[in-house]
């Protein structure tokens, strides 16, 4: 991590030969060499162009749309993915599910990230006192598994897809708070920094100018990884009754209500699924893809 | 595991402890029957669940029966007369019936066990059932007279619910009040023998049996299966020769099963929503009848039930006596938007439906109703309730003013098999929770004087013609969304006859045979 922080910093030393090697050029170089990334961010750019569009796209109201005539039906031209138990058309759900699902990953942990980041940095910096209660409450967090903590959090604040949100969140701060803290450590005792203080820069423009910087690029690929975690975790909430309220075309509600019909009528379980399975593993590949990219050990091999 | 030769050893042994294990267990004849729910006693007079006292039912029998279409008919009692003013009945009892204990059966039998359960302190769940008895007398060892304090019309039918078991003094007295409840000592075909709770109850066939020829099995295995689709695929598998409920879905892979016969039985089971008519909006009958109007219940059927139900016409389903058969509400959603307009709601207004279970038929079922409801402009947020939940917010809430409930999707089969059981526990004033049902908070003084009136009466004519009455102005005041009345849908497999779903939801199972 210390070689990333350096050139990150300080990329005029990497300026050598024909084109200015910026860091994000040098990024894009590693990463685009990796065809399975690259596959991955097409598929999530797709996938949140789909869900900006939604709306847009959608053939069918996707909560009040029906037809009791078709009951179960399985894929044809005019619903796609085919029709659900209720008779609501199962492509247009999953499309606007994108939706839900997406701002429900990307909300929750940005906001576990923001706050674990923050915590991070000053346990790392300041250590003493602050240090050990920061880093004993994430102990703490740690010891439940994912899942069961945000279960318990949902319990507490009730069902809705906000809480989902916050509980999610929680679960991700212990884990951004402890990635951060172990870089600010190293970081801080980089003669850069020391020069930085002896010319009097003030802790504030030390840690946001000078420290943070160079733990990006980890913060970046942890946030990427995480949003696939967070995303089947708020759709097990959903799946479990305790996020989003029918009718929303939440994924994992879709497959809490999948549930009577998935003997008779495979189709109504497999979109849903497909849907989160593909994903999750896209935010998985593409956080694999960005790590080897900002991991310079990985390039001198 | 070193060799191959022990291992090869250790598995031919094994097929072979397989091999003796299992013949002798196919020609004893043994019937696996799953059903949905764990019985959580096996003393009927202690239980409010029906499939229990389809349980208990192996073991005990009381002086009367319902047959498999809820008709009453004489098992330990042979006649009986009523006195004029319906006060005292007279039972003449049914010779040369023995207890599995050997005991005999007789009047002072009758005596004990109703008095058990006449006894406040023995805290019974059936007490309410019994307590218009005013007294129990043996007359002579095979007649004994029972005295009400007032007259009760249905009162042969709450003699012939499968709770109203004649036990064994004698296993009565060696194990007490309470205990008996793991030692059922009755005159049924079966004789009790293990009970694990989670897992199984056990019986064997009665040798003393007074039914000639009967039962024509060695063993029954009684299986609780929470889960529909294990239920289902233990038919399939063969693990299982009789299941029931079943996942509606599932109805047409298991008629494709050629080993099965898949049964589909009226019932007496009426689905509906009722309306908290002490709170706003819903204290305005027009706003209940849009609602009404507003449910496609030939929808209703077809999604949630898989079309195994009916469109329900009227309060009381047909099978129950005194049903009164009523059109069921036509589904008209520009009316239903125009009665809203009319009661100052043209943008609907926002509310809850809540469902008193939480299998996947509820959860269809209230989604459903979302959806409908939705085209009128009601919004509402639906949630299936544990039973716990169902337990404290709706049924044993204290004070009907505060009571949370609105909207409550439920279902109901009176367990008599007349119409007093089907109206009194859900639509009279005392009935309001948490005495008992009245999810509606109904109260029609008119409605509560038929009933009573009824309930009081003898003659049949009368009874019909205040039942009528009563039926006709619930309809009218519409507390309720009647939706649908249900199907039984059960299978057995083709060696398993004689076990049938009783429209009450009861099983009926004296008679079960099985054919090699």
């Amino acid at each position: 991590m210390t070689d990333t922080a350096t050139e990150l910093v300080s990329p005029v030393s990497a300026t050598t030969g024909e084109a200015v090697r910026t860091p994000l050029r040098e990024f894009w170089r590693r990463f685009r060499r990796q065809p399975v990334a690259l596959a991955a961010l097409t598929f999530v750019v797709l996938l949140t162009l789909l869900a900006v569009l939604a709306p847009w796209i959608v053939p069918f109201d996707p909560e009040n749309y029906f037809d009791y005539d078709q009951l179960n039906a399985g894929p044809s031209w005019s619903h796609w993915l085919g029709v659900d138990p209720l008779g609501r058309d199962i492509f247009s759900r999953i499309v606007m599910g994108a939706r839900i699902s997406l701002a429900t990953g990307l909300a929750s942990v940005a906001l576990g990230g923001l706050v674990g980041t923050t915590l991070g940095l000053l346990a790392g910096y300041y250590e003493g006192w602050w240090d050990r209660i920061v880093m004993r409450i994430c102990d703490v967090l740690f010891a439940f598994p994912g899942i069961l903590l945000a279960l318990g959090i949902v319990a507490i604040l009730g069902g809705s897809l906000f809480n989902v949100v916050v509980a999610v969140s929680v679960f991700s701060v212990p884990a951004f708070a402890r990635l951060v803290r172990g870089n600010t450590l190293v970081l801080k005792r980089m003669t850069y920094v020391e020069a930085v203080r002896s010319i009097g820069a003030s802790d504030w423009t030390i840690l946001v100018r000078h420290i943070l910087p160079g733990t990006v690029s980890s913060i970046v690929v942890y946030f990427t990884m995480r949003l696939g975690t967070s995303i089947i975790t708020a759709a097990s909430l959903s799946f479990l009754g305790l996020g989003a309220q029918p009718p929303t075309p939440e994924w994992g509600a879709m497959l809490n209500d999948a549930r009577a019909d998935m003997v008779n009528a495979p189709h109504v379980a497999l979109f849903p699924s497909l849907a989160i399975f593909f994903t999750v593993l896209a935010f998985n590949l593409l956080g694999d893809g960005l790590r080897d990219a900002l991991d310079p050990k990985i390039d001198r091999k | 595991m070193k060799s191959p030769l022990p291992r090869g050893l250790t598995i031919a042994s094994g097929l072979l402890a397989l091999v003796l294990g299992t013949a002798p267990a196919l020609a004893a004849k043994d019937v696996v029957l799953a059903i949905g729910g764990q019985p959580e006693t096996l003393d009927p007079y202690n239980t409010n669940t029906t499939l229990t006292t389809a349980v208990t039912k192996s073991f005990y029998q009381g002086l009367f029966e319902f047959d498999k279409d809820l008709k009453v008919r004489p098992v330990l009692a042979e006649s009986y007369t009523v006195s004029d003013d319906g006060l005292v009945y007279t039972f003449k009892l049914r010779e040369g019936v023995k207890f599995h204990d050997g005991t005999d059966f007789n009047a002072e039998a009758v005596k004990v066990s109703l008095e058990r359960v006449l006894n406040p302190e023995n805290k019974l769940a059936r007490y309410n059932q019994f307590n218009r008895i005013d007294k129990v007398e043996v007359v002579s060892p095979y007649v004994v007279k029972i005295t009400l304090k007032d007259a009760f019309g249905p009162f042969i039918n709450s003699l012939a619910h499968a709770s109203a078991a004649i036990i064994s003094p004698a296993a009565l007295a060696k194990y007490g009040n309470k205990d008996i409840a793991f030692h059922p000592v009755g005159t049924g075909p079966f004789v009790f023998e293990d009970w694990k709770q989670t897992d199984y109850v056990k019986v064997k066939k009665f040798d003393g049996y007074w039914k000639k020829d009967f039962p024509k099995v060695d063993s029954i295995t009684w299986k609780p299966v929470l889960e529909n689709n294990t239920r289902a695929a233990m038919l399939q598998t063969g693990e299982a020769d009789f299941a029931f409920p079943l996942p509606y879905e599932q109805t047409a892979a298991l008629q494709a099963n050629d080993k099965l016969d898949v049964i589909i039985g009226p019932s007496i089971i009426e689905r509906y929503v009722s309306f908290n008519t002490l709170q706003k909006p819903f204290d305005d009958i027009r706003v209940r009848q849009a609602i009404n109007y507003a449910i496609n219940k030939e929808a209703l059927a077809k999604v949630a039930f898989n079309g195994f139900a009916s469109p329900a016409e009227g309060i009381v389903p047909e099978g129950v006596l005194y049903a009164h058969k009523m059109k069921p509400w036509p589904y008209d959603p520009a009316k239903a938007r125009e009665l809203l307009k009319e009661a100052g709601y043209p943008n609907g207004f926002e509310s809850i439906l809540w469902s008193a279970y939480t299998t996947t038929t509820a959860q269809k079922a209230i989604q459903f109703l979302q959806q409908q409801l939705a085209q009128v402009g009601i919004k509402v947020q639906i949630q299936a309730l544990e039973p716990g939940q169902r337990t404290e917010w709706v049924q044993s809430w204290p004070d009907p003013k505060t009571a949370k409930v609105r909207m409550y999707y439920a279902g109901w089969s009176s367990s008599t098999g007349e119409a007093d059981w089907a109206l009194r526990p859900l639509l009279s004033t005392e009935a309001w929770p948490p005495k008992l049902n009245n999810t509606a908070y109904y109260s029609n003084e008119e409605v509560d004087a038929y009933i009573a009136k009824a309930l009081r009466s003898v003659k049949d004519e009368e009874k019909a013609e205040l039942y009528r009455k009563a039926q006709e102005q619930i309809f009218k005041d519409a507390p309720w969304a009647p939706l649908v009345t249900e199907k039984n849908l059960y299978a057995t497999s083709k060696r398993l006859s004689g076990v049938y779903v009783m429209p009450d939801g009861n099983i009926e199972a004296s008679e079960i045979a099985v054919s090699e």
